[in-house]
């Protein structure tokens, strides 16, 4: 039972000045085992915040991140799963699911989580799950300015994953939850 | 006031501390208590050796081992044949068997569990019964388990069998977008609601560490408890159980440490039944067992009661009151004089019950007494602490607060049917 925090598009101090209240109400340390970032966070507070609430964290590079060392994609093994980091603008077209396709493809997870839209979207295609947390502050994007602070907590459990999804609609935190299990791997000789 | 003059069975040679061991005094028999006698029919009474006979091979096993099996007096040998005939009798005396156990169970027999399991009403007296009983206990237990000790995804995972949550099979081939579904009871990781199975479980993670980290250290030295073999990490797992089915069954006390030093003689033995039936669900028969003896001694673990009239310090005040009528001098010098204030050494004596300050070996010899008295165990508890305390006195009296204290903390190994035959000396109504 691994707890894994996904989120991103913080934009902070640029766009937003701090995560909602009440998702920060419910952020507290001690609960939560790993945490992923798309990226553009963008300042090193956000970073110690984050780092805070849980000492293992991932994070890639988004496009205004200040801290121009975070790797560009990033992949990590919880439990049966592998999972794949990426902050998504380098991949045209922006949300589309067959390119982001190809870059799960490239590199080989099962699950991908990307950002750069600021929109929660959970995919499923024949090669895996591709999950996008939307922006933790509500921060506007390039696309548009309509945009629900959310994030993403995954409770890895041996071959299942339940997606918690937290969206913050009309000030009142709602949440809801995609549950998907993954076939064992099997080796076929070919 | 005139002082009390110290009695003379108190002056006598017999009471040095000095580990040698005088074999006279291990054949004293004890007070026959009230015995409720059935049909059963008169026993003889135990031979008496008309001389100390060859000393049996040495009963306190080393610490670095566990304590293994011995060789048998002929005195030995006979108390252990009555006892098994006594408890192999279809309705078991049970003021019988605490006479022959307040003897002692020799070492080497494998028959303590079967008697613990009896003293602490575990099994029924009635023999017919215990086939029943044990398994109705054990089921139990498991039921407890199933229900305490899930981790949040599992209870979630039931709620949503049980509330016919429709799952599509979201494994089938296809893409799009993965549908979303509603969360039962509102239960999310992050729930900060009070009733929320996960906040719950966050909310016990600190007291499981703290029993984790407990049971860990629980007697080192001994490989049934801390070896790097499977037996003993399932051993290890086992008192881990209990101890978190426990607090989750008794918010009031939860886990408070020293729970696992109690708990640790009963998993041995239990464990080392030569029955493999039992010996495969000593967690269960532990369990019970445990919390059986833990009901007399739960107040001294409860902190709101400390002050009270219930509580670990008015036991202790009772310690001092039965030491000072039974050695007044002693009482004042250890007290008065050199103020050693007797929670210093007695509160460990008596909340982890003397596990701390003998080998593993002696205190099973002493727990044997301990819920074999017909005083019952706090009575009796108290009463071997005095005679400790008596035991050393040429040393307490000739020491100062520092010497004192540290002799009382660091007890010396002392002959352990001795000090239970000075205990039982000890008997007497205390002024309440």
């Amino acid at each position: 039972m691994v707890l894994v925090l996904a989120l991103g598009d913080l934009h902070i101090p640029h766009r937003a000045a701090d995560l909602p209240t009440k998702f920060k109400s419910m952020l507290v340390p001690g609960k939560i085992q790993h945490i992923i970032c798309t990226g553009n966070l963008c300042i090193k507070e956000v970073h110690d915040y984050l780092k805070s609430l849980c000492p293992d964290l991932h994070i890639t590079r988004g496009e205004y991140d200040e801290d121009a060392r975070y790797p560009e994609t990033k992949t990590l093994t919880i439990g049966q799963f592998r999972l794949g980091l990426c902050h998504g603008h380098q991949v045209v077209p922006w949300g589309d699911l067959d390119s982001l396709a190809m870059l799960q493809r490239q590199l080989d997870v099962d699950i991908l989580v990307t950002g750069h839209t600021h929109q929660f979207k959970a995919y499923k295609h024949e090669g895996g799950v591709v999950i996008n947390p939307g922006s933790a502050t509500g921060a506007y994007s390039s696309i548009t300015y309509d945009v629900n602070p959310s994030f993403v907590l995954m409770d890895i459990d041996g071959l299942r994953v339940v997606v918690y999804v937290y969206e913050l609609i009309d000030g009142e935190v709602k949440v809801d939850k995609i549950d998907f299990k993954k076939t064992a791997t099997v080796q076929t000789p070919h | 006031m005139g002082k009390k003059p110290v009695p003379d069975w108190l002056n006598s040679s017999l009471w040095s501390s000095s580990a040698s061991d005088d074999r006279v005094s291990r054949y004293a028999t004890c007070p026959s208590p009230d015995t409720r006698r059935h049909d059963s029919p008169p026993r003889p009474p135990p031979p008496r050796p008309p001389s100390p006979p060859p000393p049996p091979a040495s009963e306190s096993g080393s610490s670095g081992k566990d304590p293994g099996p011995a060789s048998l007096s002929p005195d030995e040998a006979s108390r252990q044949s009555q006892l098994i005939m006594e408890i192999s009798k279809k309705f078991i005396n049970v003021g019988e068997l605490q006479r022959l156990v307040c003897q002692g169970v020799p070492d080497g027999t494998e028959i303590r569990s079967t008697i613990w399991k009896l003293l602490l009403r575990y099994l029924p007296y009635d023999r017919a019964l215990w086939v029943h009983e044990l398994n109705k206990k054990r089921s139990q237990y498991k039921a407890f388990k199933d229900e305490l000790l899930l981790n949040p995804s599992e209870i979630t995972r039931r709620m949503d069998k049980s509330e016919a949550v429709k799952s599509e099979d979201v494994n089938c081939k296809g893409s799009g977008l993965l549908p979303r579904s509603e969360i039962t009871h509102g239960e999310h990781p992050l729930s900060l609601g009070s009733t929320s199975v996960w906040n719950q479980f966050f909310q016990d993670t600190e007291i499981i560490e703290q029993i984790d980290r407990d049971v860990k250290r629980t007697h080192p030295g001994m490989p049934f408890f801390s070896d790097d073999s499977s037996f003993a990490k399932s051993n290890q797992e086992a008192l881990r159980h209990i101890l978190i089915v426990f607090a989750k069954l008794n918010p009031g006390i939860r886990y408070v440490q020293g729970m696992n030093e109690v708990l640790a003689p009963l998993f041995y033995v239990f464990r080392n039944d030569p029955d493999e039936n039992n010996a495969a669900n000593a967690e269960a028969d532990t369990f019970f067992c445990f919390v059986e003896l833990l009901s007399g001694f739960r107040d001294n673990f409860c902190k709101q009661l400390d002050n009270s009239v219930v509580g670990i310090r008015a036991t202790i005040t009772k310690l001092s009151q039965l030491l000072k009528k039974h050695d007044e001098e002693l009482w004042r010098h250890l007290e008065i004089t050199t103020k050693v204030n007797p929670q210093f050494y007695a509160f460990r004596w008596i909340t982890l019950l003397l596990t701390q300050e003998f080998n593993f070996a002696d205190c099973l010899h002493i727990w044997d007494n301990l819920l074999s008295d017909p005083e019952g165990p706090q009575e009796t508890l108290l009463r071997i602490c005095c005679a400790m305390l008596i035991l050393v006195r040429r040393r307490l009296l000739a020491g100062d607060f520092t010497s004192n204290l540290k002799l009382l903390q660091h007890y010396p190994t002392t002959n352990i049917s001795h000090l239970l035959h000075v205990a039982n000396k000890l008997r007497g109504s205390l002024p309440s």
